[in-house]
């Protein structure tokens, strides 16, 4: 690995988020913002975690590699941004952090989360877009996110989405553009919340009838679901608008072709986007 | 020659003849019919299955000096079924009596009852040489005592009960299809028993339910009155008054009886002390008009949780007592009142109008008159903080089908603070301040341009 010791940190570098933290400490400012500081260790913030009053901590557009076990010792953080670095793994301490309700890891290179990271006590937002996670990446117990009102998974590899999506049952947005998905669970008509259904840039074909359970047309709710292959019924009624897609969906006519869809199911369409030059794919050394 | 009634009393020969039993039945077949058309006109009232049991006795009638207590079933029900019930007992058994002791029923009579008479005398112009036994054809010893019942002679020692051959008791017998028992035979035999107490029944035999009761013994099912004389309902297999069945109706429909009268509540009951009643059975404790269903019970002493003390008003003096009412459920409030939305309210009864849980002291939130918990007041105007999912008290910057409280408006990308002049862009329904934006990957931003994302937009407040 290619982690510097400390004495290696160049002092610019050191001096930049160093300042950030003395004011911090000075004035009691519980909100640090260190995004684009050039910091690619945690070892460049000296004292940062013993810094256990402060409630949200910004390190975007960074290069951290490694998030330290000891991040949750920062018991009274509630936002934790780390969008844009170069995060690959997660410490398994992170799910026990007992306030933390917004935690944004937007373009990263997670493969997978580490286990028991559904334990967060009280998150309510996570932002996984832009990572490299697909079905398999979830440990076991994810699905146990009851405070979840937002999750965000644009930009990963998802081809399915397990069922136990339905346990979460606070859900009010839900983000799963530009994935691999060849199908959705019927679960997700069981997230009675949901207001925001983000399924644009896909390979979906069908819709699960039971998604018609859910209030998706309101002047409060959206549903994007362009750039997929969907089956002619669908597309048609889709040129003339989300709520004529949801009423298709809710008749009888759309029941009896989904079973039949869903009987006589051909291969899957090809993949959509091509992610090769996807910034997650990168690995940090090349 | 017998004498039969009381003088001046219609009577018909027929009925000095016997104990021909074919003819007593073609009688009481005639009394049956005629009862029948007599019942079934007081029996319109009932239900159909209603049966009315006349007493045995009503008909009878004794001659002046033998007494006869002939007994008299009659029965309102179809004349068919009451005949070809194979294991009811005998319909007709007629009770003689061999001498006078009841006086007091000599003056009893009726025309159409059947006569028995039964003398220990020879009157008129009989004599012994062309008299004999019915029982053994033996003539008599001149100053032999001889029995004579409906001019039929008898030696006393053949006088004796059909089963048991022995004199009848007290001279008392019953006679059936031609033959004579005592008493006791002739019950083991013929009379019907009570199907209540499993008794004889002696006398007046009520028919009724498929079973035989005495007078005292058939009552209703459930306040016990005797149903004899009244008439009774067949209601699900119980035998009940005309009321107890008025009320089990009503129950059934739904509807309330009044705890007063008894009677089936048609219209709006008042409730008073626990119970309902008809309203018009109250007055006002104010200006004493009558009640209706709108008058108010009133806690004369509040707090109190017995309701002995409570007094009715009618709804005008009620109003005038100043005494707030509920704006949920119309009643007066007693104990602690909720002030809101301009009207008062049980604090039980102020709830979420969309949750419909009581606030209980929790904040409430009001919107065009209704009143809604934190959780629902953001779910239907959505004017909950997306990042501190707070009701947003002052400024509200709503943008992407969100909305924000000034703190929090900020690029969800670097927690930078923006404000209603702030270009952003949106991704996924996010903002992203245009130095994070510009930050995203060329291949992102291609794409998130093509699908219309990618316009810079701004707040509005
Ligand atoms: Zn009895
Ligand atoms: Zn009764
Ligand atoms: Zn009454
Ligand atoms: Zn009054
Ligand atoms: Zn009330
Ligand atoms: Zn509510
Ligand atoms: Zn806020
Ligand atoms: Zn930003």
């Amino acid at each position: 690995m290619n982690q510097a010791p400390v004495s290696c940190i160049p002092n610019s570098k050191m001096s930049k988020a160093k300042k950030v933290l003395d004011e911090a400490r000075s004035t009691g400012n519980p909100e640090l913002d260190l995004m684009e500081k050039g910091i690619s260790s945690f070892e460049e913030m000296p004292g940062l975690l013993n810094m256990a009053n402060i409630t949200r901590l910004t390190l975007s557009h960074n290069k951290i590699v490694d998030v330290p076990p000891g991040l949750a010792n920062l018991v009274n953080l509630e936002i934790l941004t780390l969008f844009n670095n170069y995060i690959e793994e997660l410490p398994v301490s992170l799910s026990s952090m007992p306030k933390l309700r917004i935690l944004n890891l937007g373009m990263n290179r997670l493969n997978a989360l580490p286990r028991g990271f559904g334990a967060f006590p009280v998150l309510e937002v996570l932002d996984l877009t832009y990572n490299n996670l697909n079905e398999e990446s979830f440990p076991a117990n994810f699905f146990i996110l009851e405070t979840l009102r937002a999750l965000y998974l644009g930009d990963n590899d998802f081809e399915f989405i397990p069922p136990e999506i339905g346990q979460l049952k606070n859900l009010q947005i839900l983000v799963l553009r530009d994935n691999d998905l060849i199908e959705l669970p019927k679960e997700i008509g069981d997230l009675t919340r949901l207001r925001e259904l983000h399924i644009q840039g896909n390979r979906l074909t069908v819709l699960p009838p039971e998604i018609g359970q859910l209030d998706l047309v309101g002047n409060k709710s959206v549903l994007k679901m362009d750039y997929n292959p969907w089956v002619a019924p669908i597309a048609d009624q889709l040129q003339v608008g989300i709520s004529h897609v949801i009423d298709y969906i809710r008749s009888e006519t759309y029941r009896y072709l989904f079973s039949r869809h869903v009987s006589v199911r051909g291969p899957p369409p090809p993949k959509y986007i091509d992610k090769t030059n996807k910034l997650s794919r990168n690995r940090r050394n090349l | 020659m017998w004498h039969k009634g009381t003088p001046g009393t219609p009577v018909k020969p027929l009925a000095l003849q016997s104990l021909d039993h074919s003819q007593l039945y073609q009688r009481r077949v005639q009394n049956l019919l005629d009862e029948q058309n007599h019942d079934i006109e007081e029996s319109d009232k009932f239900s159909p299955t209603t049966g009315d049991y006349e007493d045995l006795s009503e008909h009878s009638w004794t001659d002046d000096r033998n007494s006869v207590s002939s007994a008299v079933w009659s029965s309102s029900q179809p004349l068919s079924s009451s005949l070809s019930s194979n294991n009811s007992p005998p319909l007709l058994p007629a009770r003689t009596s061999t001498m006078a002791k009841q006086s007091s029923q000599l003056t009893r009579e009726d025309a159409r009852s059947d006569v028995h008479l039964i003398g220990n005398r020879i009157t008129g112009n009989m004599s012994l040489g062309n008299m004999f036994c019915s029982r053994c054809g033996d003539g008599f010893e001149p100053h032999e005592k001889i029995v004579n019942s409906n001019g039929e002679l008898w030696h006393t020692q053949c006088f004796v009960c059909a089963q048991c051959f022995r004199p009848f008791p007290d001279g008392t017998f019953y006679e059936f299809e031609g033959r004579k028992y005592c008493e006791h035979d002739f019950h083991v035999l013929f009379a019907p028993c009570c199907g209540k107490c499993g008794e004889f029944v002696i006398g007046r035999v009520i028919k009724a339910m498929n079973a035989n009761w005495h007078p005292r013994c058939f009552r209703c099912e459930v306040c016990s009155k005797e149903l004899a004389d009244l008439g009774f309902i067949r209601n699900q297999g119980r035998a009940l008054c005309h009321e107890c069945n008025a009320q089990a109706k009503a129950v059934g429909l739904g509807k309330y009886i009044c705890h007063k009268c008894h009677g089936v509540i048609d219209d709006k009951p008042l409730r008073f002390r626990g119970e309902v009643y008809h309203p018009y059975h109250f007055n006002c404790a104010s200006c004493k008009i009558e009640l209706n269903s709108d008058a108010r019970e009133v806690k004369s002493r509040p707090g109190f949780t017995s309701n002995e003390m409570n007094e009715l008003y009618c709804l005008r003096c009620h109003d005038k007592m100043g005494i707030p009412i509920c704006g949920a459920c119309r009643r007066p409030i007693e104990e602690r009142v909720v002030t809101a939305l301009g009207k008062h309210w049980h604090v039980e009864h102020f709830v979420c109008a969309k949750c419909e849980k009581p606030f209980l002291g929790h904040r409430h939130y009001e919107k065009k008159g209704l009143a809604y918990c934190e959780t629902h007041y953001h779910q239907l105007f959505g004017n909950l903080c997306f990042v501190c999912n707070q009701v947003i008290a002052g400024d509200v910057f709503t943008a992407l089908n969100k909305a924000w409280c000034v703190h929090h408006f900020a690029c969800s990308v670097c927690d930078q603070k923006m404000n209603q002049k702030t270009k952003f862009y949106e991704c996924d329904l996010k903002p992203v301040c245009k130095k994070c934006y510009d930050k995203y990957p060329a291949e992102l931003r291609r794409r998130l341009r093509k699908t219309h994302e990618a316009t810079p937009k701004k707040a509005s407040v």
